[in-house]
């Protein structure tokens, strides 16, 4: 077959030396990235793309590449042992992951995240290779009207199965948009809830957002508790995953893998919906979803391997339309055009030696991360064994330099502080912080999208209706928000809401 | 996800790679550190590559990298009000400055002063707009637009990156002059309008040659361009002219920091970014977007400021679409 | 207290003083997008989805004060039962006073103290350990960004770090 042959190619291409080396560097820069929350894998790449050019397009690019999808690799880490989410990817990975470690078994959870994301990843190619050009249709499908749908159906998605309670989760869902929408209006350039301060026109940054809400807010709940704090110094019985834990993850890795990389070629938010959708979908699957918030390896295995085949996905509509479907993405299509090239229609029969060693680089690249990250596994798992009294200073001193580290800002520090405070009050009273931090990512491009399609459509509301992709996207987000409502789902939902805590 | 394209901690890769990397900060004060240039426009455009390829070769002369920071939206005006309202004028923060900037205060009220706001540096080039339909779409020609247009009024959408961008004034300036109304819809740059008209959400697309791997494939057709002469590449398109228009468009930009900047670090900047538009790579990556240098020193910019302001008051006035 | 006719009516209710914070937030974002001006459906402005988002934040609260009415809710003093709730407010007032002495004094003369107080007052470390830490790990860090990633940490007006 043709394939195979170009396969085969591909491996001669990026099984050469310099390549070799290549590959290697950028999924280690990729992986120290990662780890670091706050510091995301597009400055390093901006910062490294002069060096790039120095050798050829191939080996450039195949660095470039590594950065990318080793970063993936590491976002899952501070999530897991302290509750920092590094971005809005990882965010879904704090509520069972950190549960997990905090029952000593961060072990397992950074394992099965290392692995789940090796099978996503390896399979995410494997798509690439064989369907890439297909698929692409499904980029240019979605227009603004399908946008604000998946949206929608998005943040329901989330309400209906984090919350306890379906009015809070929605209240906290708004306050995310809110938020999101702070700062100059993307269509108008007219400022919007900025107080007249300066910092606000550029809005609030994620990264201080998330760190408070979560990073900041746990260690607040936390030193209430003189108990529960020994709980984190539980004693750790295993490094890696055993065979339940395999048995229990298998189902979640495998329609992780599936909707990220469906989502992931969504230019857009598709890695985080991803994320989150997989979460829900394992939450309403389970025969057990009480167990999920508390520990629940499904809830770490299937969001993490959505993300990283969603970072496979991604690479459908650049490689086939040269649309690149997010900023990283972007960048590796400045590297190409700086090399000469020109990624579009035509590059994958234009360059088949490009295209083909660049899959296949990074089935090799996926290899080296695994071989890379199992061994900090046991590394990772000796911090824990810190005292909570010692390590809580150290974990509020590391958010304050992630921060300020990521945006060079004393604001984005003082941002962090009053939604650790603010994360606090909230947990204390029942208000879930996931929903918040999911609509404060969906919400500009909800808005955007809309006011777009209302343009479209002449103000006429029914476009969204009318538009199949649309309609079965809303007809979904209907169903869960009536589902509650229904006496004979309403036992389920029960069963599935019973817990709050995350 | 990050807001801000400046993380430094890729310093430590750099470290770690230092070998490879040819451009280590050098003993002069300025610059020490890298230096972000924001693009208000969002990756993979045509603006943001052609400015990738400026800045890259700028960064050779400066002996530091550049980052490119994509702050997209507003038509291009929120990544420099961002940077006139937030940024210090240390010579770190520096933007792409589209025509935009210039004609937006005149439509409505917006939060910076063109005049006052910016420490303007250097004049870099212009663009190639043209107007594209999708391959299978009804229209084989413009004068086929013109007509549907005039048995559906307001039927006709396209897409643009962003209200008040050259490609908006243009369109409905084509639009009154044939007595067709044709409806806008401001996306946030080339990428996401290409993927408009390729997913045929909008019937159109007026943008700058983003589009054209997407034509040279045959997924879009090129109905028009905006240059006074026919681009050398698609000899077969008509200009604005031949089509009755008597207009040209092709927005020329450059780049600016924030008030108050230190004269000699606008000057380094300035030689930096002249030797950049004059290096033969860039010129080569500028030509596959049909682009061509339009250099003018930081004094000359000013001045072309000042007149292309007035020019445009006149534009949108005749339009209607000045602010009351 | 124990009332169970007046459980419906407590002001103690958390639930209620959630709901009430959040009809205050919707009323005002409601009131912001106003002023933004919502524009037409087929050309919405700027204030078009904060006003919406508004008035949905208070239907969303005001279902919230309804069931906390109808129904009660726990009150506020037992979220904070069987916890040491002084312990969190004293590293919110840490946190907060950080905040006022990062930029003046700068990161080092600020996060020294700070980790000082904090490894000190909620579960003390024995000072023997608690100097060493709070007094290498902030300066550690500081050198690591500032040597090696050349990252520059606020210095303060005393321009020290």
């Amino acid at each position: 077959m043709d394939t195979l042959a170009n396969v085969a190619h591909g491996f001669g291409v990026a099984l050469t030396g310099i390549n070799l080396l290549y590959c290697f560097i950028g999924v280690f820069i990729g992986t120290l990235v990662g780890v670091l929350p706050g510091i995301g894998p597009i400055s390093a790449m901006s910062l490294l793309l002069p060096v790039t050019l120095s050798g050829t397009p191939e080996s450039g690019i195949i660095m470039m590449a590594g950065i990318y999808y080793g970063s993936m690799y590491g976002g899952s880490t501070t999530s897991i042992l302290v509750n920092i989410p590094g971005e809005a990817a990882s965010v879904v990975t704090c509520i069972d992951g950190h549960q997990m470690a905090k029952r000593g078994r961060a072990g397992p959870a950074l394992g099965i995240s290392a692995f789940g994301s090796f099978i996503a990843g390896t399979f995410a190619l494997v798509a690439l290779m064989l369907v890439a050009p297909r698929l692409a249709g499904i980029a240019i499908a979605f227009g603004p009207a399908e946008y604000f749908s998946l949206m929608v159906l998005g943040l329901v998605v989330l309400t209906f199965l984090t919350q306890g309670s379906m009015p809070k989760a929605l209240l906290m869902a708004c306050i995310g948009v809110v938020l999101g929408l702070i700062g100059l209006d993307s269509i108008t350039a007219q400022p919007r809830l900025t107080f007249g301060r300066m910092e606000l026109i550029d809005g609030i940054g994620l990264v201080p957002v998330v760190m408070g809400l979560f990073g900041v807010a746990e260690v607040l709940l936390n030193t209430e508790q003189a108990i529960k704090r020994d709980i984190i110094n539980a004693k750790i019985t295993q490094l890696l995953p055993n065979k339940a834990d395999w048995q229990a993850s298998a189902g979640p890795v495998a329609r992780g893998t599936l909707l990220g990389f469906l989502l992931g070629i969504l230019p857009g938010g598709g890695a985080v919906v991803a994320s989150f959708a997989s979460y829900a979908l394992e939450k309403r699957l389970s025969k057990t979803p009480e167990r999920f918030g508390h520990g629940a390896i499904e809830g770490v295995a299937g969001p993490e391997s959505a993300n990283n085949a969603a970072a496979g996905g991604a690479f459908i509509p650049l490689m086939t339309l040269g649309i690149p479907p997010n900023v990283v993405m972007a960048l590796l299509l400045g590297a190409f055009v700086i090399h000469g090239l020109q990624p579009g229609p035509l590059l994958i029969t234009q360059n088949p030696g490009l295209f083909w060693g660049i899959v296949a680089s990074m089935y090799i690249g996926n290899v080296m991360l695994l071989i890379l990250n199992l061994p900090m596994i046991g590394m990772w798992v000796q911090l824990l064994k810190l005292p909570y009294n010692i390590l809580f200073p150290l974990i509020i001193l590391f958010t304050i330099l992630g921060v300020y580290c990521s945006s060079n800002n004393v604001f984005d520090v003082y941002v962090m502080i009053a939604f650790g405070i603010i994360g606090y009050f909230m947990r204390k009273l029942g208000y879930e912080p996931a929903p918040l931090v999911l609509a404060f990512v969906l919400g500009p491009m909800l808005e955007n999208n809309l006011r777009k399609s209302l343009i479209l459509s002449q103000g006429d509301l029914w476009t969204f209706v009318q538009r199949p992709i649309s309609a079965a996207c809303l007809a979904l987000a209907m169903v869960l928000l009536i589902a509650p409502l229904l006496p004979a789902l309403r036992k389920k939902r029960e069963l599935v809401a019973l817990d709050e805590g995350a | 996800m990050s807001r801000y394209g400046l993380k430094t901690i890729a310093f430590a890769a750099m470290h770690v790679v230092g070998a490879l990397l040819a451009t280590a900060a050098g003993a002069q004060d300025y610059p020490v550190k890298p230096i972000t240039l924001i693009v208000p426009w969002p990756a993979g455009g045509s603006t943001d590559i052609s400015m990738r390829a400026i800045a890259d070769s700028a960064s050779k002369v400066l002996g530091q990298p550049i980052v490119i920071d994509n702050k997209a939206g507003g038509g291009g005006t929120v990544g420099p009000a961002t940077m006139a309202a937030a940024a210090k004028p240390d010579g770190y923060t520096i933007a792409q400055i589209p025509i935009t900037v210039f004609r937006l205060p005149l439509m409505q009220e917006v939060s910076w002063d063109p005049a006052k706001d910016f420490s303007y540096i250097i004049h870099l080039t212009g663009y190639t707009f043209g107007v594209t339909t999708n391959a299978e779409s009804q229209f084989k020609s413009w004068k086929d637009v013109v007509e549907f247009a005039k048995a559906n009024p307001g039927k006709v959408t396209y897409a643009t990156p962003g209200t008040g961008t050259s490609l908006h004034i243009g369109m409905e300036q084509i639009a009154a002059m044939s007595g067709i109304k044709l409806t806008q819809v401001p996306f946030k740059g080339g990428a996401e309008t290409n993927a408009a008209v390729l997913g045929q959400h909008t019937m159109l697309q007026a943008d700058s040659t983003g589009w054209r791997p997407l034509v040279d494939a045959g997924k879009l057709r090129l109905l028009m361009v905006w240059t006074g002469a026919r681009s050398p590449n698609y000899p077969d398109v008509p200009t604005l002219k031949e089509l009755g228009y008597p207009m040209i468009y092709d927005s020329p930009f450059g780049i600016a920091g924030p008030k108050g900047m230190d004269p000699k670090i606008v000057a380094k900047l300035h030689d930096a970014f002249k030797k950049a538009v004059e290096d033969p790579a860039v010129i080569a990556t500028l030509a596959k977007y049909d682009m061509v240098p339009n250099y003018k020193n930081t004094e000359d910019y000013k001045k072309f400021v000042v007149e292309v302001t007035e020019s445009e008051r006149k534009v949108i006035d005749t339009l209607g679409l000045a602010k009351k | 207290m124990n009332n169970p006719s007046n459980v419906k009516l407590r002001l103690s209710n958390s639930e209620l003083w959630g709901g009430l914070i959040g009809l205050a937030l919707g009323g005002f974002v409601t009131w912001s997008g106003l002023k933004l001006k919502l524009g037409t459906i087929n050309d919405p402005a700027s204030g078009y989805v904060l006003f919406y988002t508004g008035i949905l934040m208070c239907v969303f609260a005001t279902s919230i004060i309804v069931s906390a009415i109808t129904e009660g809710g726990p009150t506020l003093a037992s979220r904070w039962e069987n916890v040491r709730w002084s312990k969190p407010l004293l590293v919110i007032a840490c946190l907060i006073a950080f905040s006022f002495a990062l930029e003046p004094l700068g990161f080092l003369l600020s996060s020294i103290p700070l980790m000082l107080l904090l490894l000190r007052l909620i579960d003390p470390v024995r000072w023997t350990l608690a100097i060493p830490i709070a007094v290498l790990v902030p300066s550690g860090m500081w050198w690591v960004l500032k040597r090696l990633l050349l990252i520059q940490l606020p210095s303060g007006l005393f321009g020290i770090g």
